[in-house]
């Protein structure tokens, strides 16, 4: 039999003499390497961003809300307004579930803020010093709000939110006053821009954060929207949970209550991701497919104008299986080259996408070898049929071809 | 050595081809004895069965009945791959049409056999450019075959054909595509090989000035040979 490398070398200058038909046949499996590679990517590199937002945050956080569940909505019609959360839940908290290190119970206020008569389109949130602390959030210039602000009206800024005061002219906002609900609220600070997704709430960035208590003056009930929590070192995340839930069944009977841990949420994304990537590998696999199908055809046609090659080679000696070797490299190398190009399309477009999105970019050796490893099983599968038909030739028709 | 010994020996060779339900009998049972150092011509009209038995002596095709042994040995039933083999080792092909691969270079088609064979690639681009040099192509050897005429390419042909020092040279109308000048040398090329290195040549041909320079000639009428 003939050495590997000569089969190799002949596949290789049989390519390079059909430049276009190769070309044509390698669409397919680019298009079909090129998309599972990108969406693999980009899956990898948004779970990547989201765990390390986690891990920024860190892993020991809870958050807890009001269950919109069929039973909790029920009964908060029937029992009115006292079906949610309220400031009062929140502070006893901590003294009844051992394992809590610090809650940071927030509130919501509808509202246009103003900026002279601008409207300003950012959400309040009516926030604790201890929001600071659970959600890492750092101030860039003047502070945050303090738990000794008691009813004042001052207001900290998200980093979107300067950003806004700043395309109407105030390139420092500390020190100026925003209007809301007909209040003028001393902007005392501007937060740093802090990562998005995780558990930390999305108000941060574009919003305007005041004492807890001031935004109780514009609401008629002390209910909060969500209380953040942060387990102490060594605590049972489980047990806690159990407790919270426990805690709020006595205080609020029939109120569905939601605890969700941050290990809880990087679970469900995972899950998540898994079935994104398989729904994703679907999609790529049919294209795959069709890819494979375009160079069984090629191959054959192939096969067919190289009858007389086939037959001179097998006149000078050449055995079935040189021939067929011959034809599954051929075969393989096509497929291959489709498979590095369609990985460095994907992969382009996977960077492209972390760019305009702000993901972390990461490529996965795993998932190379994988196009690698695809695209050669590709070749080999669909290359098979056309290389023994090719080897079964009779070299004496073969010959006789023209 | 100066045993002379039957390099080929046929027996009663019939060979029947089965078109759909109709049988076609070619060959009828042809003799054939040919000595080492022989230059044999197979002579008659198209259609007798002489490309037939080539591919049969060439062990491109097996007969349907009758014995073949080669050099002393029985070749009537042989597998795939043995067949492979001993063209590969013994026999050298010339073909009317040349049948060199148009992608490849004079030296890399002139290499061919050999790289069946498993030789080292260095080895086989030093045979190779002898072999070439032997038929007076020593300066195309980087040509392919599209770039060389049909004399060239045909000795590029026999180059070939003499690079895996086979046990004899089969050649198919070698001339039969050419005009009478290059024919001439084409035929002197075996003639030269034939006298100076008692390569053993069998060649079929419907030229009577080519059967004319061969040593011995036999006529080939409706499947069956006689000795002219």
């Amino acid at each position: 039999m003939m050495p590997f490398a000569e089969i190799v070398r002949e596949a290789l200058s049989s390519q390079a003499a059909a430049k276009q038909r190769t070309i044509l046949a390698l669409i397919g499996i680019v298009i079909g390497i090129g998309s599972v590679i990108a969406l693999v990517t980009v899956g990898q590199m948004v779970q990547l961003t989201s765990l390390q937002q986690f891990q920024q945050m860190g892993t020991n956080i809870i958050t807890v809300q009001r269950g919109w569940g069929d039973k909790g909505g029920g009964n908060a019609k029937q029992q009115g307004p006292s079906q949610h959360m309220t400031w009062g839940d929140a502070e006893d908290l901590k003294a009844n579930v051992s394992g809590l290190e610090m809650v940071a119970p927030y509130t919501s206020t509808w509202g246009q803020p103003l900026y002279t008569d601008r409207p300003l389109d950012m959400p309040v949130m009516g926030v604790t010093r201890s929001f600071a602390d659970i959600n890492k959030l750092e101030v860039l210039k003047g502070r945050f709000i303090s738990d000794l602000d008691g009813y004042s009206f001052f207001g900290v800024l998200g980093a979107g939110a300067a950003q806004k005061l700043a395309k109407l002219g105030v390139a420092d906002p500390v020190g100026k006053t925003v209007f809301f609900k007909k209040r003028g609220f001393k902007i005392v600070g501007v937060l740093k821009r802090t990562a998005e997704g995780g558990m930390r709430p999305y108000e941060i960035n574009p919003g305007m954060m005041i004492p807890v208590r001031t935004s109780y003056l514009f609401k008629r009930e002390r209910n909060v929207n969500e209380i953040m929590a942060r387990l102490a070192p060594n605590a049972d995340r489980h047990l806690v949970i159990k407790a919270v839930k426990r805690y709020f069944k006595q205080r609020h009977p029939g109120m569905l209550t939601q605890v969700r841990s941050a290990e809880q949420l990087i679970a469900e994304m995972a899950k998540q991701s898994q079935l994104f990537t398989l729904l994703l590998g679907a999609i790529g696999s049919i294209s795959l497919l069709v890819g494979g199908i375009g160079v069984m055809n090629v191959m054959l046609v192939a096969v067919t104008e190289r009858r007389k090659e086939i037959g001179i080679r097998r006149a000078l000696g050449a055995e079935q299986i040189d021939i067929q070797a011959q034809f599954l490299v051929e075969s393989v190398i096509l497929c291959l080259a489709g498979g590095l190009i369609g990985i460095a399309l994907g992969v382009g477009a996977a960077y492209v996408l972390s760019k305009v999105n702000g993901w972390i970019f990461f490529v996965s050796g795993w998932g190379l070898a994988l196009g690698v490893g695809v695209s050669s099983a590709i070749g080999v599968f669909f290359g098979y049929f056309p290389a023994r038909q090719a080897s079964r030739l009779n070299p004496i028709l073969a010959l006789r071809d023209e | 050595m100066i045993l002379v010994m039957n390099i080929i020996e046929l027996k009663g060779i019939t060979k029947t081809y089965h078109i759909g339900d109709m049988a076609v009998d070619v060959l009828k049972g042809v003799d054939l004895s040919v000595e080492t150092g022989e230059l044999l011509a197979i002579m008659g009209e198209s259609g007798g069965g002489k490309s037939t038995l080539m591919n049969i002596i060439g062990f491109l095709d097996s007969p349907s009945g009758g014995a073949y042994h080669f050099e002393d040995q029985d070749a009537s039933h042989l597998t795939d791959n043995q067949l492979a083999h001993i063209r590969n080792q013994k026999i050298g092909f010339v073909f009317q049409q040349f049948n060199l691969l148009p992608r490849l270079s004079a030296l890399d088609n002139v290499s061919l056999p050999l790289v069946y064979r498993g030789v080292e690639r260095s080895q086989r681009t030093e045979i190779a450019s002898e072999m070439l040099k032997r038929v007076g192509m020593a300066d195309r050897m980087t040509h392919r075959p599209p770039e060389l005429s049909g004399g060239q390419q045909q000795r590029v042909a026999i180059a070939r054909a003499l690079s895996g020092k086979p046990t004899i040279i089969l050649a198919d109308e070698p001339t039969g595509a050419l005009d009478s000048q290059v024919s001439q040398e084409i035929m002197e090329i075996f003639l030269k090989l034939n006298q100076d290195q008692k390569i053993t040549t069998v060649m079929v041909t419907h030229d009577p000035k080519v059967g004319q320079q061969c040593r011995r000639t036999v006529r080939m009428s409706d499947g069956r040979l006689a000795e002219v």
